[in-house]
């Protein structure tokens, strides 16, 4: 369960306070993947990020005894700096692995992300696809309670589309999602609960359909 | 997954981020080892052979190469644990992503970092002074290592604090880092405060990192000692910035987590 009670989120700008969130108070439920739907600049992705705990409320609280993965976008995430090795072992290491399960996630990771010789290059020169691809491989070898996914599922080409739907719908047996998409067909697929978030409010819905019908009468 | 205590976390945070920085540093760029000791290797020549071309030895009793050495070892030590410290949050940002990693903990690795490369040049320097046969006897061992260990914490204060405070007015920054170069030369490095004419000692023991130099000198060398060392002094110097680092960190952490 994540419980929201009473959170505000703005952005200050030149025309004074943008509202991601005015207010909201609102349960998510357990056992349930959830879609999160919205246009540009809603602030689905910062709801993400405040989910999962590198960004914070101005005012409110967001509780959970869940564990969150870090929020896979298309925005990077890895120090550019080091190699896509070097960043697999970071974050291993961070949380907690030995060296023997590192070796493990690196050869997974090598081979679900079809990397090749760029696994071994500096990640600044990756393109936003590969590091997204780089990211998911590199979640689907931790056992959270959530994966926070942000648009990253229409990356790569057909082939690694259908090979990582089909990752995560085997890693969902034992785990949920919050899923950032503007494509309906995968929400539908992979979600069965949905969230619009629409100035300033978001709203949950049971059931993903009905997301979609409010959102898009929203687009309207 | 399993639950793992804050401290555990904190060790595997640390552990992961100093094999990243030192992979930086030491790795791709075979040259990061030279770079550690060239700094004060340069200075130390530089300034041995400017006073000797200049005059015979002013300093009786002991080898200027090794009065420089120790200074410049130790300024420099200052010098990087603060300009580390003050690049920390910038330079980790994408880190941020993961929740274990806190702002903090970049800072705390940069300066053990700092503390392991600058000891490792002290013992090129150690092994190069006997070599070459310098008088590097020291009078008090005990005193100089405690010298060298409050010097760091004085480090990490003030980067901590310069951080932090860096963080909401970027200025404060730059400041810092364009005193670093002046510093150098009035810090007491190539020459010891007694040696200066009364006016200018007076003005120059305003500077907080005399003191710890003069600290280290006067306990290292058997004809020196530490009379002009305020220890009071050091000590707000000291805990001022890192109390006051610490209270804006405690407030500022979350926005230098979330700022992008």
């Amino acid at each position: 369960m994540i419980e929201l009670r009473n959170v505000t989120k703005f952005y200050k700008t030149s025309k004074g306070k943008k509202y991601i969130l005015n207010d909201v108070s609102q349960i998510i439920p357990t056992h349930t993947n959830v879609g999160i739907l919205g246009r540009n600049g809603a602030g689905k992705s910062t709801l993400l990020r405040m989910l999962g705990g590198i960004d914070f409320p101005n005012s409110g609280t967001i509780r959970s005894d869940k564990t969150f993965s870090w929020p896979m976008g298309l925005a990077g995430g890895f120090q550019g700096s080091m190699t896509g090795r070097q960043n697999v072992k970071f974050v291993c290491r961070i949380y907690g692995k030995s060296e023997i399960e590192i070796e493990d996630a690196i050869e997974s990771v090598k081979d679900f992300s079809e990397l090749g010789d760029y696994f071994d290059m500096p990640i600044k020169i990756y393109s936003s696809g590969m590091k997204s691809r780089l990211s998911f491989g590199l979640s689907l070898f931790f056992d959270f309670d959530y994966l926070i996914i942000d648009e990253t599922l229409s990356v790569g080409d057909k082939n690694f589309q259908v090979k990582s739907k089909a990752a995560l719908r085997k890693k969902i047996e034992n785990c949920n999602v919050l899923l950032v998409s503007h494509s309906m067909p995968i929400l539908k697929e992979i979600c069965d609960s949905g969230i619009v978030v629409n100035g300033g409010q978001m709203q949950y819905y049971e059931d993903i359909n009905e997301a979609i019908q409010v959102y898009d009468t929203i687009n309207k | 997954m399993k639950k793992r205590t804050s401290l555990t976390i904190f060790k595997s945070v640390i552990f992961a981020l100093f094999l990243r920085e030192i992979q930086t540093r030491f790795g791709t760029k075979k040259l990061g080892y030279f770079w550690a000791i060239f700094d004060a290797m340069l200075m130390v020549l530089v300034f041995a052979s400017l006073k000797s071309a200049i005059s015979e030895n002013s300093m009786p009793g002991l080898d200027f190469p090794v009065f420089l050495a120790t200074g410049f070892l130790a300024f420099f030590l200052w010098k990087n644990i603060v300009t580390k410290a003050i690049g920390a949050f910038s330079s980790n940002q994408a880190l941020f992503n993961y929740v274990q990693v806190k702002p903090i903990d970049t800072l705390i690795t940069r300066f053990l970092i700092e503390i392991l490369v600058s000891s490792m040049a002290t013992l090129v320097f150690l092994a190069l002074g006997l070599y070459f046969e310098f008088d590097i006897a020291v009078k008090d061992f005990s005193l100089v290592i405690l010298s060298v260990v409050w010097l760091s914490i004085f480090g990490f204060s003030v980067g901590l604090f310069t951080a932090i405070v860096g963080t909401f007015y970027e200025t404060f920054i730059k400041i810092v880092n364009i005193l670093m170069t002046p510093m150098m030369f009035i810090s007491a490095l190539m020459y010891s405060v007694d040696s200066l004419p009364p006016l200018l000692r007076e003005i120059i023991l305003y500077n907080p990192l005399v003191h710890f130099i003069e600290m280290i000198h006067g306990n290292y060398f058997s004809v020196l000692n530490t009379q002009y060392v305020d220890y009071s002094y050091m000590f707000y110097w000291t805990f001022v910035p890192l109390f006051l680092g610490l209270y804006f960190y405690s407030k500022a952490e979350k926005k230098i987590i979330s700022s992008r």
